[in-house]
């Protein structure tokens, strides 16, 4: 089970941070003569500001204590390097004089958690770590133990990075600060990370001659259709559902790459279960509580009892296993879903062509929820040198510009403290220029910017022609040469997995009030979401009655959902 | 005074032992403090706020408490009873076969699942509960519909029990086979010049031979009545089956490593150490009286 919550993890890291699979080699001379400039041969001294600021290198060795996650299945670092001692750490040793000293490691997923959770607990913090969820951020800012870098963030950031961060328009320096100070560095990723999207089989579709469904009962009868036809064979299953470890809908504070929930169900009901909504009227309420849930919980079991669903939904260790063994015919995810998220799907059957559509509602619009900036954090110990603090700047400066110059057949999950940054909007301006070099509009060329806000545009342009085939006007798995899987992967998910998101307009985008814990979260959420995780899977899965709903909101409200509720309109007026 | 000196050299031996409990075991009950505190990392366990029993109060107000602690009494006693029963009576019909070298084969067999650590066996557990798996392909010939075994809270607990069982009977039966060889082979004989049958042998001098392995076992086991399995139960468990499967562990392992409550937390563990202190303190008079056996 480790190993499938690592795999997951892994995939959820490789698409949500674009940068992981694509290969780059090409090296932007700008960049080396920046870094080699003659003033970053002095020290950070007061004379350098701006960009010369923030690549300069260090006078003396900065040592710079971290905690680290890695991947136990990586096999990508070479024999004799080792996690403190690796192509990344001596770029920075050589280019900034940062020493990089790694005090723990552990494996991805619950053990990093758990390594966390301990090491908050006992107060006593690297100069350095990133962690994977808001509520170990702001634990360790609410008990005194984060840096405040706002100050050192405004002098050693690079332009880059600041462009980054405003492309959020405000809401990542938000989200990176605890009562108005910024405590960490945000990870921020792109927003289509968060609207889910359809994914079909549409060579089934074809074997049928059937139409892209549209609306939530076309779906219906699709889903029957591929059962009744066998077309995964004896155990097609119509609709994936999520594992034990992941949850039928995306919730305010894990609202990203829910891969294989509902979500899209969930919107084309006009439901947005898991998130705070603002009512309009100053009220907000807990979008699982509503109506709209009830009823779209009511179509699901009856999907369910009509075997529509994945039998085995909620007890699965893995979504991905029925996917990617094409036993499946539709299933909801994000654009990196379809390609990074389900390579084997296409090893094994190279025909499966795999669309994204979203799903209307029955009056024709597409509703979907929006996720926050990010949910990573660098977070720095409150008791770091300001040069250590410094110098964690300069490595996240150095990430952003440099990593479409690095060697990527060692994992850059090897970078001490990567947390990625990528503009919110990346993928879909690629996906508008990538088609415009495939059709000859553009020249990759035309995208060697140095220090582009997109860092990975001109590696991306020059590799497209090769990996895409004419005809341009509908692209299929067809279309695609898989010669060079990890580009593969990438382009597939972006021109058609981010497609829908990058062409069809949104008719209700909706944002949760908050996607942070309020005080009394803290203490009372673990219990209420555990009710509202067991209600929801036992009336999917048949085995409570609808009217359980009922309960559960009264029960929801009287152990703290009113005071909770109170807490997050307070949030509203501000 | 004299004495000691005399004594030295054993003093001498005990103390890497006593340096290690000091700082594995003794050192760490500080912690317990925390049970007591609304406990703030950045200020330490000595400076942060104190707020009594409120987070045992507040521990008893939620509907998880009384859940989890059925839950654990049950899933753990079950185990406790049929790991003492089952073993017992592999051991006694392994015992009685004649063929040496088809016993030790069967001993090996059984034995070999104990080295297997939950992780691997949830794996091959599902593999033959899962929806697809064994037990349904079973079920699909007599007619029946494949059921979700794993998801059925109704037989989650039993689900958790016959696999525990299952894993460690053939490692529990080391001990008695052991006491079994201990037996001395003339009371069987004299037993069998009395005209004894087999089954007699068993009633009057097999059982009898092992009633102090059972009472010592049982009263060891006795300290594990909270321990329901955390590993097991982790591995196993998901939302659906929480209001059968949910024990103290996992509760105090999603409380405090995942939520981050380090002191409900400590106080849900708090609680399971005393409970499981005052039990093992009335098994232990009870093993005095009726068994006439002392650990101590």
């Amino acid at each position: 089970m480790k190993r499938n919550m690592a795999l997951l993890l892994s995939a959820a890291l490789l698409g949500a941070s674009l940068t992981a699979c694509s290969s780059s080699n090409d090296s932007s001379n700008n960049n080396v003569k920046a870094s080699s400039s003659p003033d970053s041969n002095s020290s950070a001294s007061p004379a350098l500001s701006g960009d010369d600021l923030a690549f300069s290198k260090f006078e003396k060795p900065v040592d710079v204590h971290i905690g680290m996650v890695v991947d136990p299945t990586d096999k990508t670092l070479p024999e004799g390097d080792s996690v403190s001692n690796n192509q990344y750490t001596r770029y920075l040793k050589e280019k900034y004089n940062i020493n990089v000293i790694v005090d723990w490691t552990a494996a991805t997923g619950n053990d990093f958690k758990q390594k966390v959770s301990l090491t908050i607990a006992s107060g006593k913090l690297p100069d350095g770590m990133v962690v994977d969820d808001r509520s170990f951020m702001t634990k360790a800012a609410s008990s005194g133990l984060l840096y405040d870098i706002g100050d050192l963030f405004d002098q050693y950031a690079s332009k880059q990075v600041k462009d980054i961060m405003a492309s959020t328009e405000g809401r990542a320096l938000e989200n990176a600060s605890y009562k108005g100070k910024m405590v960490s560095l945000p990870n921020i990723t792109v927003d289509t990370d968060g609207v889910h999207v359809m994914w079909i089989r549409k060579d089934w579709l074809d074997k049928l001659s059937l139409p892209v469904p549209k609306t939530v009962a076309e779906l219906e009868t699709t889903a029957k259709a591929f059962i009744d036809n066998k077309l995964g064979g004896d155990k097609t299953i119509g609709i994936a559902g999520p594992s034990k470890n992941t949850f039928p809908y995306s919730t305010f504070l894990v609202s990203s790459n829910n891969m294989a929930g509902f979500d899209p169900i969930f919107g084309a009901m006009d439901a947005y279960p898991g998130y705070w909504l603002d009512n309009g009227d100053g009220t907000v309420s807990y979008g699982t509580t509503s109506e709209n849930t009830k009823k779209t919980l009511a179509l699901l079991a009856d999907w369910y009892k009509k075997g529509l669903i994945d039998p085995e939904v909620g007890t699965r260790d893995n979504t991905g296993d029925p996917i990617n063994a094409n036993q499946t015919g539709i299933f909801f995810g994000p654009w990196w879903n379809g390609g990074y998220g389900n390579g084997d799907s296409f090893k094994n059957d190279p025909t499966a062509n795999w669309q994204a559509y979203p799903v209307y509602s029955d009056d024709g619009k597409w509703n979907t929820h929006m996720k926050t900036t990010g949910s990573t954090y660098t977070v720095i110990s409150k008791n770091a040198k300001p040069d250590v603090v410094k110098a964690i700047l300069i490595m996240n400066n150095a990430l952003v510009r440099d990593e479409a110059t690095f060697d990527l057949s060692v994992a850059v999950g090897w970078y001490p403290l990567r947390n990625v940054m990528a503009a919110a909007n990346e993928t879909e301006y690629e996906y508008t220029e990538l088609m415009k070099v495939l059709k000859g509009e553009a020249e990759p060329e035309d995208y060697n910017v140095p220090n582009s806000l997109y860092k990975l545009m001109y590696a991306d342009a020059k590799k497209v022609r090769d990996v895409v085939k004419p005809p341009f006007d509908e692209l299929g798995v067809s279309n695609f040469s898989t010669a060079n899987f990890g580009d593969f992967q990438r382009l597939y998910s972006l021109l058609i997995g981010d497609r829908p998101f990058a062409t069809i307009p949104i008719d209700k985008k909706v944002y949760s009030v908050t996607y942070n814990q309020t005080p009394t979260m803290e203490t009372k959420w673990a219990n209420l979401k555990k009710m509202e995780d067991e209600t929801v899977l036992k009336i999917i899965l048949g085995q409570a009655q609808l009217d359980s709903f009922d309960k559960f909101v009264k029960d929801w409200k009287a152990q703290g959902g009113d005071e909770i509720t109170a807490e997050v309109a307070e949030l509203l007026k501000k | 005074m004299r004495k000691l000196g005399h004594q030295k050299h054993y003093y001498l031996m005990l103390l890497p032992g006593m340096v290690w409990l000091v700082m594995f075991s003794i050192v760490p009950m500080f912690g317990i403090l925390m049970a007591f505190q609304n406990y703030n990392p950045g200020m330490g366990l000595l400076k942060s706020e104190w707020v009594g029993l409120e987070n045992f109060k507040y521990m008893f107000q939620l509907n998880d408490s009384k859940t989890v602690i059925t839950n654990t009494l049950i899933i753990a006693v079950g185990k406790i009873v049929l790991n003492l029963i089952v073993p017992l009576v592999f051991a006694i019909l392994l015992n009685e076969l004649r063929n040496l070298r088809y016993k030790k084969l069967v001993q090996t067999v059984v034995y070999l699942p104990h080295f297997l650590s939950w992780v691997i066996m949830s794996t091959i557990v599902i593999g033959i509960f899962g929806y697809y798996g064994v037990v349904n392909t079973i079920f699909g010939y007599f007619g029946v519909d494949p059921q979700l075994f794993m998801a059925d809270a109704g037989i989650f607990r039993q689900l958790i029990v016959g696999t525990d069982v299952w894993k460690e009977f053939g490692y529990n039966a080391i001990i008695y086979l052991a006491a079994l060889t201990g037996v001395n082979p003339s009371l069987y004989e004299a037993a069998a010049i009395d005209g004894a049958n087999r089954w007699q042998l068993v009633r009057h001098v097999t059982l009898p031979a092992l009633t102090t392995t059972v009472v010592l076992l049982g009263v060891l086991s006795l300290g594990n009545v909270l321990n329901a399995g955390f590993d097991q139960v982790y591995n196993l468990y998901n939302p659906l089956v929480y209001s059968t499967g949910d024990i103290l562990d996992t509760w105090v392992y999603r409380l405090g490593l995942q939520n981050l409550q380090f002191s409900l937390a400590t106080a849900a563990g708090l609680f399971k150490s005393v409970i499981s202190f005052v039990l093992i303190y009335i098994s232990y008079r009870l093993a005095y009286r009726y068994a006439d056996y002392t650990i101590f």
